[in-house]
């Protein structure tokens, strides 16, 4: 009896991620061959290929792409990372020091106002173009949903919950463990979710500054030779990334995430 | 088995800078192995008085003791059980899990095997199964076995079948008393019924409002074991009527 219930759990669940993939698949051909047609009845500007002139350059261009993309997605993901860890620890100071939440909490919001497109040329003063200015802008990009989402997450125990381990007499630490952090899950795979685009459009803007490798420098040096589908080439890849990681963070999940939360909307 | 001692007890909440008074003066005795039933009106401070039993909240003044212990050391030797209004099980931990927390956070093997705690409560087969898929019911009788894995001294529980329906209530009450006598526990049962009040207790407390205190302590001379039969007994209802008296005064006659 429980066996199939618990089958039944798992198949809603995971399953059927066919069924996931499938739709925004089938809007994505209609959208592509929607394009085709308009720019064959001569509808579309210039600046806005036909997906089959795309397709067309795209074998020539692989090998660059590959070595473009390398570059931005180790920026993005260091930067991701980092951001991780010092929005973790500051959430930590949050959460065990109550006066400390608010001034760390508007450090983040004040932060995520500005934006990074006017960061970028500051940061590129102090820390040159290069590859560190990608892991800093892709860092900043990521960090208050990051924030947010671990302080959120580690408040978001049940009263009942917090009384029940009281009377339990847990540990600090078997709170921590047993109950915030599970609470805590769905949310932080909420802000992982929400901020793994941003750090990789963090780590384009920053390759705008000037840095001769990555998708933006690519996306700058096809612009300057109006070379409209590799243009079109590099953002459709960008996408293609922002929605890989995306839904590589959403795949994890669904493994450690398996019982119904209320939090999922977040995501 | 341990009796509960309550002398004294007042409960006050600062809220603002105002102060409200959940319960003044509050002397009982709960002898030890015995069932009490708390009725009143809302915010009479029934949940109070369990949380100040619990070691939840401190009292204000006055001295519980469970047993030849005090409340916080009763909590910290694990002799307290409390079953919440909801379940407030952990969603992540099926049924088997949740009702071992209890002896993992303790950091002891579970007195009463979790095993046979799944049978009393009538949940064998679910061992595996998560929260999200039981019924309210069901959920709720793990909740008991969760608060009984540790085998309490005392058995605390706050309107623990206040959702559900009347048929489903009606049998767990039936699965309680029966559990309440195979382990010897002292419970203190919160509920807004009259008649599960009297079905299921030795001593009903009828609590008054603003401020909380006892109006009145009605024994419940009724043979156990309690059938359904009892309640159309004329006794089960003259306990009914005295509780409805304590309750609502002078408004039964006026009404
Ligand atoms: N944590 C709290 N802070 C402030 N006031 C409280 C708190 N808990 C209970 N009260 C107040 O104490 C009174 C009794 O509440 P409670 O014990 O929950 O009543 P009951 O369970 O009988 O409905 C109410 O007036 C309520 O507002
Ligand atoms: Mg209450």
């Amino acid at each position: 009896m429980s066996g199939a219930l618990a089958r039944s759990g798992r198949f809603w669940s995971s399953g059927g991620w066919l069924g996931a993939i499938l739709p925004p698949a089938l809007v994505l051909l209609a959208v592509g061959l929607a394009v085709e047609w308009a720019k064959a009845a001569g509808l579309l500007p210039i600046t806005i290929p036909a997906p089959s002139q795309v397709a067309a350059v795209a074998p020539a261009q692989a090998a660059d792409l590959w070595w473009h993309a390398q570059s931005t997605l180790r920026n993005a993901a260091l930067g991701y990372v980092i951001s991780a860890f010092v929005a973790f620890t500051l959430a930590g100071v949050a959460l065990s020091l109550a006066r400390a939440e608010r001034p760390i909490l508007s450090i983040g919001v004040a932060i995520d106002c500005i934006p990074i497109i006017a960061l970028a040329p500051i940061f590129a003063v102090w820390v040159g173009a290069g590859p560190t200015l990608g892991v800093v802008i892709a860092g900043i990009a990521a960090f208050f949903p990051l924030l947010l989402g671990a302080v959120q997450g580690f408040k978001a125990t049940d009263a009942n919950a917090r009384e029940l381990f009281h009377v339990m007499a847990a540990s600090r630490w078997q709170r921590l463990r047993l109950l915030s952090w599970p609470s805590a899950l769905p949310f932080i795979f909420a802000a992982f979710k929400i901020a793994a685009p941003l750090s990789l459009l963090g780590a384009l803007i920053a390759e705008w500054m000037g840095t001769d490798r990555g998708l933006g420098a690519m996306i700058i040096y096809a612009l300057f030779s109006f070379n409209v589908p590799v243009v079109w080439l590099t953002i459709l890849t960008v996408c293609a990334i922002s929605a890989l990681a995306y839904g590589l963070i959403a795949l994890v999940e669904s493994r450690v995430v398996t019982w119904g939360t209320d939090a999922e909307a977040g995501g | 088995m341990t009796g509960i001692v309550i002398e004294d007890v007042s409960k006050s909440f600062t809220i603002g800078k105002g102060s409200v008074q959940a319960l003044s003066d509050i002397t009982v005795t709960l002898p030890p192995g015995s069932f009490t039933a708390l009725i009143g009106p809302s915010g009479c401070g029934k949940s109070t008085l369990l949380r100040l039993i619990a070691d939840v909240l401190p009292p204000t003044s006055g001295t519980i003791r469970i047993g030849d212990k005090t409340p916080d050391t009763a909590r910290r030797a694990h002799e307290i059980g409390f079953v919440f209004q909801d379940a407030t099980l952990l969603p992540w931990r099926n049924v088997l899990q949740n009702i071992r927390l209890p002896a993992e956070v303790a950091g002891i093997p579970a007195v009463r095997d979790p095993r046979y705690l799944i049978d009393l409560v009538g949940l064998k087969g679910f061992e595996e199964a998560r929260p999200s898929q039981l019924s309210g019911g069901m959920q709720q009788r793990v909740a008991i076995a969760r608060a009984l894995s540790l085998d309490p001294k005392v058995l605390l529980m706050d309107e623990p079948f206040g959702a559900l329906d009347e048929i489903t209530r009606q049998r767990m009450n039936m699965e309680l008393l029966r559990i309440w006598k195979e382990t010897g526990t002292t419970a203190v049962l919160v509920t807004h019924s009259i008649a599960e009040a009297v079905f299921m207790a030795d001593t009903v407390l009828v609590l008054a409002a603003r401020p909380g205190r006892i109006a009145q302590s009605i024994a419940i001379d009724l043979p156990r074991p309690r059938t359904l039969a009892m309640m159309r007994d004329p006794a089960f209802n003259g306990f009914e009527n005295a509780v409805r008296a304590a309750l609502f005064g002078d408004e039964v006659e006026a009404a």
